[in-house]
């Protein structure tokens, strides 16, 4: 389906800041961004014959901006991976890292929130800096999930790959990223090891305490708690 | 337990995809259910719904003139 040049026009104007904002984060430079974005657009006015319809443009140009972005790599023959930032690649089946689970104390009264807090003093700079982090197949599916609030069908179509995998990649990724924001605010200080010792919301302060939320959790369905 | 109810085990497994308005309404109302009787997992719930809106503000910028003007002449030669 071809559309008139205008509609593409507008399109393309509207999605601007967002594909400038996507390809900034997959090239990691603001000079590179501008040709990825310019790079995409000429793609796609040449590809307009495979837009399906109108509807589905912004997962059509985002797809290209992604391929383009894709080729580019290849073309520089550099592997879109940041393994010299300190990243590891979950193992399969490695259960996803949670930022909540490392800092929640189910039984601490109710005016103290490690986790909570933590969110608070966490910067816009710490989390995008995490995100730099992460290598570009778990970055891209955060990026169209979080930042631009993609459904999973518009990231599987944006990818090219099945529903289920966006799903799977996303919680890994996910992980990876908490993962990264945990260390990072483990070095800044952030992060203090929780007391060792609370009170207990029921009073039972000297009942064992499950070291995570996922334990708590656990507990309570075994009548544990 | 009757059929709307879950456990824990099962809203945390299934917690992001309700996050990110994933699930099925029958699946959300459940979740729904669960998370207003359980303050563990109402806890989690807030802690990743935070941590997705603080991603989310990183996607909110205008592009810069350069891009803008770049993209415009690139159009209008198109």
């Amino acid at each position: 389906m071809a559309i008139p040049k205008k509609a593409f026009e507008n399109q393309v104007i509207d999605l601007l800041g967002r594909m400038h904002g996507v390809a900034r984060r997959l090239t990691r430079s603001d000079a590179d961004a501008e040709d990825l974005v310019a790079e995409a657009v000429a793609r796609a006015w040449r590809a307009l014959d495979s837009l399906e319809h109108e509807a589905a443009f912004r997962g059509w140009i985002f797809r290209i901006l992604h391929n383009t972005f894709l080729d580019e790599c290849r073309r520089r023959g550099a592997r879109p991976q940041f393994e010299s930032l300190g990243y590891e690649e979950p193992e399969e089946g490695e259960q996803q890292f949670s930022i909540f689970e490392q800092m929640h104390q189910p039984f601490l009264l109710w005016f103290s929130n490690p986790e909570q807090e933590f969110l608070d003093k966490i910067l816009r700079e710490d989390i995008d800096r995490a995100l730099a982090t992460l290598p570009e197949h778990h970055r891209i599916v955060v990026i169209l999930s979080d930042l631009e609030e993609f459904s999973y069908g518009e990231i599987a179509t944006t990818l090219a790959v099945p529903v289920g995998t966006v799903r799977s990649r996303l919680a890994r990724a996910r992980g990876a990223l908490q993962k990264i924001l945990w260390q990072q605010a483990r070095d800044a200080g952030l992060s203090a090891t929780p007391p060792a010792r609370h009170e207990c919301e029921d009073g039972a302060a000297d009942a064992p305490r499950p070291a995570t939320a996922r334990q708590a959790a656990r507990a309570k369905k075994d009548g544990k708690s | 337990m009757t059929k709307h109810e879950i456990d824990c085990e099962q809203a945390l497994k299934q917690l992001f995809e309700f996050i990110d308005r994933e699930l099925p309404e029958d699946r959300r109302d459940e979740m729904q259910h669960h998370l207003h009787t359980c303050k563990s997992c109402f806890s989690r719930f807030e802690f990743e719904r935070r941590l997705k809106e603080k991603l989310g503000g990183l996607g909110k910028g205008e592009p810069s003139s350069g891009i803008s003007d770049r993209i415009t002449k690139l159009l209008n030669s198109l």
